[in-house]
């Protein structure tokens, strides 16, 4: 199904770098058509699940500071609250929002009648799959869901490495986990689990591990993970790869276990049909993905899209880093409302 | 009869029609938004589609409603009597005794007032939670490896929200217990009664309506919380119908059928409640004791239980100030979340206060957040000052203004705030992502708790003092200005400072409706915990309750005078 092992690799490990080197540095020309009428529009309104003060402000930033004259006002929202806002804009015909992003579960509630095509002319730098042939979104950025332990309260020998140790009796209530309800949360966690040990193996281990009692935490993976780092739990389950690598870099006591299959999410970059600033949504949208942009990604510890742009580590990533994932793709996440009751069955109890 | 003979007759008429016509135009509007969206299919687009009863037979059908019912009664009804035993001793103390360290409640209280409650329960989670100092202490101590005790249950959550609530029981009862008349109580000293039986017979038989007033709405308040049940309910695997709501609410895509349907049950159990209330009050006169006659307050004396009251005092100064704040300055202070322990000093760093005093947003957060507290507080306190009066003096269309201004209490915040946002979707106005709707929302949401301050003030006015003036010749307008508005300004005060604060610190209809341009302080605060920013929330958390405690400190304490000139002192 959706496993790949370093399926990327070949082409990413091999190719990037060379072909890196001989392309030209400078970001590809944008046309000044566009730069003016995104300036008569003076603003751009986006609303991102990117975390504030990590991405979006820095960015926004950039932007106008490459832009002046044009603001950008930005919202940052789980994937549940901006479809609630776009459909509702929508439906009473006044959109306020120009440009989105968000995980595969936002394809399956925003009709695809509403968003545009738009023909990035960054899109040779993205991988046939990280775009849509369509030119209706392109994967932003990526994130690796798995999990993670407090290092003062559990040896490395003793980490749980698989997932079949997690349904060791001491974890019983040890483990944290987000209530994100998406393919970042309990729902993925069930997808990777569903896709990696098949249907059969799989139920009974979900079923096993709703027995181990999971503490839901209402907030964020990084949440989560800060909880596991002050002691609270000493495992936490989706947590996110790089932010064990940015906390432990700062002396936190965590790490994160290749716990295969891990779950790879993608951030999908769209903008609306009727966008009140069509052309400023435009120019945002090629800003972030173009490899300027896409820098701004990687110097803040994200993975970033761009197939020029490499991480500060790559080896955080399925392809580079050779680790089994499951790639939440728009199709994995047409399963999501069938992960949501599986989870809430057996895991949330 | 003429219009102008009925005018004559009935000088109020217009006043309570033009206030029936604005109440009208604020309420009814997102009530009909509530059953129409309980009781229709929700369309693909998120529009509304067929009427269906799905939403109720879903509800009704589904096993765990009762465990939530039952959980979510027993939470509300225990934090109730947590905040009202604690919060309404306190106050009697304060305001009726000579106990020491008065000043220590006022201080917990204000400041407690102009702290988000994401701040305290975060606070208090740290403190006792599992690696927080006082299991921590308990590990070191005992050698043992589990927990004293665990916050994440029933009773955790049950004294959480109690200590939330009980700074806000203070506040109100304390302006009901000064301006009670004192010589009943001290009529009843001198006859020989004990002082727990002067308390029982006297003072709070006198404050009963105002009790049960308060009593009803922190009920509700419980009943709807959106914060404790989520933050620790959710980890400590307690369903509430509110948890219920939230999860329903926040699924892709949002299933708002059932929270309406919730929301109109809700409805039904709140009407029931308020009928008991109207019942309980009808004779509410007999409670009139501030009259034409001098009075003046005199505290009681104690005796040997005035350090036991000053102790009472300093416990609530800890439990709700000090600790949570010295969790706060320690939280802000640390790159990550550590115990509080001597070895992990080395590692405080400001570099959180840098982040927030460096970020220019940050201050049109405040001010964003000021315009439409101090907005929503002084268009609602208007409001409900001549909607409460006219209600308590029973003067035509009173009822019907009591029953407009108190039905938005039936609405959990985040069902209000989606029908605030359908409503400005649905106008022509484009309101829609500004601090207008936000403001609008905020009046709607707090005109009951305006309503029940001056309808307990009202009450304790005896009739006379007004009835003299109109036998003087005095108009309506000049009744309200020169009698009722002076001798009620204890209670405006209250009303102002009370929706001010609260609405300061809204989170779950701004979270609907907080626009790109239009953010607000409790929105920032809960995504900054949301995103795992705990330690620039809590920098970001002192700085705003600084400047809260100062700005609610200054107006209070300048209007209390006010107010104590008002009584003739």
């Amino acid at each position: 199904m959706q496993q790949s092992l370093g399926r990327r690799a070949a082409l990413g490990g091999a190719l990037a770098l060379p072909l890196a080197a001989s392309l030209p540095r400078t970001a590809r020309a944008i046309d000044p058509g566009l730069i003016a009428a995104a300036r008569q529009e003076g603003t751009v309104v986006w609303y991102s699940t990117l975390i504030v003060n990590q991405l979006v402000r820095p960015a926004a930033e950039a932007f106008m500071k490459k832009y002046p004259g044009i603001n950008v006002q930005y919202s940052r929202q789980t994937v549940g609250e901006i479809v609630l806002k776009i459909s509702n804009e929508s439906r009473a015909g006044k959109l306020v929002a120009d440009v989105f992003d968000g995980s595969s579960g936002i394809f399956a509630s925003i009709p695809r009648s509403m968003v545009a095509a738009y023909a990035t002319e960054n899109a040779a730098d993205y991988d046939p799959d990280m775009r849509d042939p369509a030119g209706t979104w392109t994967t932003v950025n990526s994130y690796v869901y798995t999990t993670g332990y407090n290092t003062e309260m559990v040896a490395e020998k003793d980490a749980p490495k698989t997932f079949q140790d997690l349904l060791d009796p001491k974890w019983r209530g040890k483990m944290a986990i987000t209530t994100d309800p998406t393919v970042n949360g309990p729902p993925g966690l069930v997808g990777t689990i569903l896709t990696g040990m098949g249907k059969k193996d799989g139920m009974e281990f979900l079923r096993r591990l709703g027995e181990q009692n999971l503490v839901y935490v209402p907030a964020s993976q990084r949440v989560v993970l800060d909880q596991v780092i002050a002691g609270q739990y000493p495992i936490g389950l989706m947590i996110i790869n790089y932010h064990a690598v940015i906390s432990a870099a700062q002396g936190a006591p965590c790490a994160w276990i290749k716990m295969e299959p891990v779950v790879e999410s993608f951030n999908y970059l769209q903008i609306l049909k009727d966008a009140p600033h069509p052309n400023a949504a435009r120019l945002l949208a090629e800003f972030l993905l173009s490899r300027e942009g896409q820098t701004l990604f990687r110097d803040n510890d994200y993975l970033p899209g761009n197939h020029f742009v490499q991480a500060k580590d790559p080896t955080l990533k399925p392809s580079f880093g050779k680790f089994r994932s499951t790639q939440m793709t728009i199709e994995q996440a047409q399963n999501l409302p069938e992960w949501t009751r599986i989870a809430d069955a057996l895991l949330k109890k | 009869m003429s219009a102008t003979a009925r005018l004559a007759k009935n000088p109020f008429l217009p006043l309570a029609l033009g206030l029936i016509l604005v109440l009208a135009a604020l309420v009814l509007p997102p009530v009909w938004m509530l059953i129409r969206g309980s009781l229709t299919l929700a369309n693909p687009d998120g529009s509304s589609g067929a009427w269906t009863l799905e939403h109720f037979t879903r509800l009704f059908a589904d096993q765990t409603l009762l465990t939530s019912t039952a959980n979510s009664v027993l939470f509300a009804v225990s934090a109730t009597l947590v905040s009202l035993l604690f919060g309404g001793i306190l106050a009697w103390v304060v305001e009726r005794t000579n106990a020491p360290l008065k000043p220590l409640a006022y201080l917990t209280t204000i400041v407690s007032l102009g702290t988000p409650y994401i701040l305290y329960v975060s606070a208090w989670l740290y403190l006792f939670g599992r690696n927080g100092p006082f299991n921590d202490a308990y590990r070191s101590i005992t050698g043992n490896t589990d927990m004293l005790f665990n916050v994440f249950s029933l009773w955790g959550m049950v004294l959480v929200e109690g200590f939330l609530w009980s700074p806000l029981v203070f506040l109100m009862l304390s302006a009901n217990f000064r301006a009670a008349n004192a010589e009943m109580e001290e009529a009843a000293r001198m006859s020989g009664a004990s002082v727990f039986a002067t308390i029982w017979r006297i003072s709070i038989k006198l404050a009963g309506p105002a009790i049960l007033a308060m009593a009803l709405f922190v009920f509700i308040r419980n009943l709807e919380s959106f914060d404790v049940p989520v933050l620790i309910g959710m980890p400590g695997h307690v369903r509430l119908l509110t948890t219920d709501i939230y999860t329903s609410v926040t699924q892709t895509p949002p299933q708002m059928g059932h929270a309406s349907a919730f929301a109109v049950l809700m409805l039904a159990m709140v009407a029931v409640l308020l009928y008991f209330y109207g019942r309980i009050t009808r004779h509410a006169e007999r409670y009139a004791s501030v009259t034409g006659k001098g009075y003046r307050p005199r505290p009681f004396n104690l005796g040997r239980w005035r350090w036991a009251a000053g102790g009472l005092i300093g416990f609530n100064f800890v439990i709700i100030l000090l600790l949570p704040l010295l969790a706060l300055v320690w939280t802000s202070l640390l790159p990550f979340v550590r115990p509080m322990r001597l070895k992990f000093l080395p590692l405080l760093t400001t570099k959180h206060f840098a982040v927030v005093l460096g970020s220019p947003p940050f201050l049109q957060l405040g001010i964003n957040t000021l315009i439409v507290a101090a907005g929503a507080a002084t268009i609602a306190v208007l409001l409900t000052l001549l909607a409460g009066w006219l209600a308590a003096r029973r003067r035509p269309g009173g009822g019907v203004l009591d029953q407009l201004a108190t039905m938005p209490l039936v609405f959990p915040g985040i069902v209000l705030g989606l029908a605030m946002m359908e409503l400005a979707l649905a106008l022509p106005v484009p309101i829609y992502g500004t601090l207008w709707l936000i403001c609008i929302a905020y009046v709607v949401r707090y005109m009951p708790y305006g309503l029940r301050y001056s309808y307990a003030g009202v009450l304790q006015i005896h009739r006379e003092l007004e009835e003299a003036a109109g036998v003087a010749g005095a108009t309506v307008a000049q009744r309200l200005r020169f009698v009722v508005a002076p001798l009620l300004s204890p209670a405006i005060v209250s009303a102002w400072l009370f929706i001010f604060l609260i609405a300061s610190k809204e989170l779950s209809m701004a979270i609907l409706l907080a626009g790109p341009t239009s953010q607000v302080m409790s929105v920032a605060m809960f995504e900054m915990w949301t995103n795992g920013q705990g330690g620039e929330l809590s920098a970001l958390g002192l700085i705003w309750t600084l400047l809260m405690t100062v700005g609610a400190s200054l107006f209070y304490l300048t209007l209390r005078r006010q107010g104590g000139g008002a009584f003739g002192h």
